[in-house]
């Protein structure tokens, strides 16, 4: 089939389940109707692709920030100095306890 | 007496776990499972990296609503040419349309792999027949 042919990544054909993925396509909004077989199938692709680039984008904040940990507020800075990220910055700032704007210094001694 | 003003904080004790059993079921239905996201996140990152839980939980959300964002946007390109299904090339086209468009052109062969293999199994479905 189909699959094992696609199949490249480590995790199988398709590393994120295609289900789900059209479960969430389905609540995105009220005019989607029908979805079409190969839909989900390009956004498990799709969100591979976004989830490398922003790990890899947030990797290079923990690293300013001499860490070897990644966390949610190197995400959440990786969203915001990023253009095409501009439709996540509300919602990784909404429910945020984590101050974006401190200085460096000032996030240094946040970690422990 | 029955007090029929009930303060916020005063509840049903079997109700609210009922409610809260259903909200982390709907929650998780809304989300990409966080081991599959975390996999994918350690693949990028070098060896001996950690991963705090909420961050995956942040990426978790980020794809969902990645998901929603250019399913809308995918979505009304078809409302608007009066087609009633979202296909793999509407994706790739909001994908394109919303910025993305160094991930549009590796969707696209993607698509075209799959396409092929898809006309191909059926082919070879239909030989068997």
């Amino acid at each position: 089939m189909y699959s094992r042919i696609l199949a490249g990544g480590r995790t199988g054909p398709h590393s994120l389940p295609l289900a789900r993925i059209k479960k969430i396509m389905k609540k995105s909004g009220d005019n989607v109707n029908m979805i079409s077989g190969e839909a989900p199938i390009v956004f498990s692709k799709a969100c591979e692709l976004l989830i490398e680039e922003l790990t890899r984008r947030s990797w290079m904040v923990a690293m300013q920030r001499k860490r070897r940990t990644l966390h949610k507020e190197d995400v959440v800075s990786a969203v915001i100095a990023t253009d095409i990220f501009d439709f996540l910055v509300n919602l990784v700032s909404e429910d945020s306890t984590t101050p974006i704007d401190l200085t460096p210094v000032e996030r240094e001694k946040l970690e422990f | 007496m029955e007090d029929i003003n009930m303060a916020a904080g005063a509840s049903n004790a079997h109700d609210d776990d009922d409610d809260d059993h259903d909200n982390y079921i709907r929650e998780q239905e809304r989300l990409l499972p966080i081991a599959n996201v975390g996999r994918i996140m350690k693949q990028i990152l070098p060896p001996n990296t950690k991963i705090s839980k909420e961050a995956k939980e942040t990426m978790q959300d980020c794809v969902s609503e990645f998901i929603s964002f250019v399913t809308c946007e995918a979505s009304e390109k078809c409302r608007k040419e009066r087609r009633k299904t979202v296909n793999g090339d509407d994706v790739c086209w909001a994908l394109e349309t919303l910025g993305f468009d160094e991930y549009a052109g590796p969707m696209k062969r993607y698509l075209h792999r799959y396409r092929e293999h898809d006309q191909a199994d059926h082919r070879a479905n239909q030989e068997k027949g």
